[in-house]
């Protein structure tokens, strides 16, 4: 994935640029929003992770322009600033995701991923099929290799989400956002929990364990 | 005080401002009282004037110039308020008061003039008053002049001019002499002000404005300056407090961390460990590290918003309770407690919905954590009759003293009992802070008494104003 990472602090680029390119990505550094809008507007971005607080033009000001001239590619914003006036003011200006400082590298590159698969999937699909597990979105029926699976409605969109996300690491905290669509710090492992009810009804009775805890992370859903 | 500096201070300028005001008032009137005076006097005199005429015109009409001319002489022997001068048809003087007429060319039968006339009162003094006068042609030729002399009037409106300007001078005096007091006066409570004002610039917080509870303004601003420097004071002694907290609670999972670190170093060196573990646990610690710095900058936010809710919206409490439930209740069952919940519908709050999910989420999560295996935990969102909207998590765990009540909402408080268990003594600190930003309130009581062998349990309620008009 092409990756415009735009961020005015430079120690900060170098590790997300190294990180990035370990990860397989082909991260490109703009040093403030004015240099990030020019490269931006060369094109061929698959995402931008931007940084909210810059010198010229900030974080908010290139994304509202990106959005203005009809540049669609998924924004992830970063910031210092972690109020929830922040974040809705940061989503408003047209960014898809936002991320406070400091954050671990995994959860950055769980969410950059995230946002890129969720513009390929599209949602137009009825039928969600990952290795031998199939989820049917309009009966809502879920089959693991033939056999149905009995699951509760939050579990139901849990599965969703790991599987509309499989293959890439999902946070703790992602899952509270996406699934739940809390912002909050559930304090203990709740999650945890949901996610071993979920693994007990879809990996218990089969030789392959599908749903991953990766560890400093969280959990990837595997084929 | 020097002149100078007292000219500078702002009520003696008003009391000059007000001298000058009232000097140029009495002005007016004077010069008013003055000239109407002036004009009364002089129509009086001329239709004196004009009496007398007629009188010796009448005279000479009836019966000659010569009982004129005594009739004057007559006149001049008594006491006459009039000055007369006949003169005959050359100009000469016959007889009169005056040695010549004060008019020097007729024209035409009559002519009024007013003249100033040399005098000698009864105690010698020379005076000069205005005459007011006629001269009269008669039918022979001859002349006639009848004067009065406005003396009386003079007199009097310079009487009466004294004693304006007098009275002006002793009210021109007493009210500087008043505002230079009054100004002494303010200045004086001014300068009870301005040294606390100084003081606390100068670094001395503790500074007080001596008050006398007399009720005057200066008084009640002093109070409310000391209100003002209490709760800055108050607010500074919080910061200091957490400041040194944090400093304080950052000790021990620095220390800790540092010591894991060690050991794995040690552990590593000597190959018995994957040095990937240890980074990893050193990674844990510093996350927990950041996570208690977030809650404590959250919470001098949410104490920095002075009870206004942070991007308020309207939304049912229902619905977040019961999230809220669905979200934890496997962690309970879990750990192997009963988790009930019990929900009434439709309760409109507005509130900022993550600050409030996370404060119920930690007391939820208080729950779970001190409650002994075989308890139980209950969830339940209802209405008060006072309309208020209440949140409460009742646990069959150990409770806390009533003695300890307040004191485990305070930052960083931990009970001694709870110090095993994970956790910063922050949560419940901040779930008491993002009440106060709602306007709402935290409340702690005794659970349901003895349950299992534990208790007598706790009950947190989390009180928040509806979102329902009356």
């Amino acid at each position: 994935m092409r990756i415009l990472v735009v961020e005015d602090d430079a120690e900060a680029a170098t590790a997300m640029v190294r990180g990035l390119t370990e990860a397989g990505h082909e991260p490109t550094h703009a040093v403030d929003g004015a240099f990030g809008l020019l490269e931006a507007q060369k094109g061929g971005y698959d995402v931008y992770v931007v940084d909210r607080m810059m010198p010229r033009l900030d974080g908010l000001g290139m994304v509202e322009t990106l959005r203005k001239d009809g540049d669609q590619t998924p924004v992830l914003f970063l910031s210092a600033l972690g109020e929830v006036d922040d974040r809705v003011a940061g989503l408003r200006a047209g960014a898809d995701d936002y991320l406070v400082k400091p954050y671990a590298f995994s959860e950055l590159i769980a969410r950059v991923e995230a946002l890129v698969r969720r513009r390929e999937s599209g949602s137009v699909a009825t039928m969600l099929k990952v290795g031998d597990l199939e989820m049917n979105l309009i009966s809502r029926a879920v089959h693991r290799a033939g056999q149905e699976i009995d699951l509760q409605p939050r579990e139901f969109q849990l599965l969703e989400f790991l599987m509309r996300h499989a293959g890439q690491s999902v946070t703790r905290t992602m899952l509270l956002e996406k699934v739940w669509e809390y912002h909050f710090d559930p304090q203990t492992n709740v999650i945890d929990v949901h996610i071993s009810r979920l693994r007990a009804k879809i990996d218990k009775n089969f030789d392959h364990a599908m749903l991953q805890t990766v560890r400093g992370a969280g959990y990837r859903l595997e084929a | 005080m020097k002149l100078p500096s007292l000219l500078r201070r702002t009520p003696f300028r008003l009391t000059l401002l007000f001298l000058a005001l009232f000097a140029a008032a009495a002005s007016a009137i004077l010069a008013y009282v003055y000239f109407a005076s002036a004009a009364e006097a002089r129509v009086n005199a001329e239709r004196e004037v004009r009496g007398e005429m007629q009188v010796l015109v009448g005279i000479y009409d009836a019966r000659g110039l010569d009982a004129l001319n005594k009739a004057l002489i007559d006149r001049s022997l008594t006491q006459s308020a009039f000055l007369h001068l006949l003169l005959d048809e050359d100009g000469r003087t016959v007889t009169g008061s005056l040695n010549q007429s004060p008019i020097e060319t007729m024209e035409g039968d009559t002519q009024w003039i007013t003249f100033p006339f040399t005098e000698t009162d009864a105690e010698g003094r020379v005076r000069r008053p205005q005459v007011r006068g006629v001269q009269v042609r008669l039918r022979g030729g001859e002349m006639l002049f009848v004067g009065r002399s406005l003396r009386d009037t003079e007199a009097y409106l310079e009487r009466l001019t004294q004693a304006l300007w007098g009275a002006m001078g002793i009210v021109l005096l007493l009210g500087l002499a008043g505002g230079a007091l009054v100004s002494r006066n303010l200045e004086k409570a001014m300068g009870r002000l301005g040294k606390v004002v100084t003081a606390v610039q100068e670094g001395d917080i503790k500074a007080r404005v001596a008050v006398r509870n007399s009720g005057d303004e200066l008084d009640e601003m002093g109070a409310g300056l000391n209100t003002m420097l209490d709760r800055m004071e108050a607010s500074m002694a919080s910061i200091r407090h957490a400041g040194d907290a944090i400093a304080h609670d950052l000790r021990s999972p620095l220390t800790r961390m540092r010591a894991k670190l060690e050991v794995a170093l040690m552990d590593a060196e000597a190959g018995k460990i994957d040095g990937v573990d240890a980074v990893q646990l050193a990674l844990d610690e510093a996350d927990s590290l950041l996570k208690t710095f977030n809650t404590v900058l959250a919470i001098a936010r949410l104490q920095a918003a002075a009870g206004r809710t942070p991007d308020p919206k309207v939304f049912d409490a229902a619905d977040l309770a019961s999230d809220m439930a669905e979200l934890y209740e496997p962690a309970s069952e879990d750990k192997g407690l009963e988790f009930s919940v019990e929900i009434e519908r439709g309760l409109m709050i507005e509130a900022n919905q993550p600050f409030l999910a996370q404060a119920l989420a930690n007391i939820i999560d208080n729950a779970i954590k001190y409650t002994p295996t075989g308890g139980a935990v209950m969830l339940r969102a209802r209405r008060r009759s006072s309309g208020e909207i209440e949140f409460s998590v009742t646990d069959t765990g150990p409770g806390v003293p009533e003695a300890d009540r307040e004191r485990v909402t305070q930052r960083f408080v931990r009970l001694d009992n709870s110090r095993s268990e994970a956790g910063s003594g922050l949560g419940l600190s901040l779930v008491v802070a993002v009440l106060e930003a709602h306007g709402g309130r935290v409340q702690l009581d005794e659970g349901p008494g003895e349950y299992g062998g534990f208790g007598p349990g706790l009950r947190v309620a989390l009180v928040v104003p509806s979102a329902d008009r009356p």
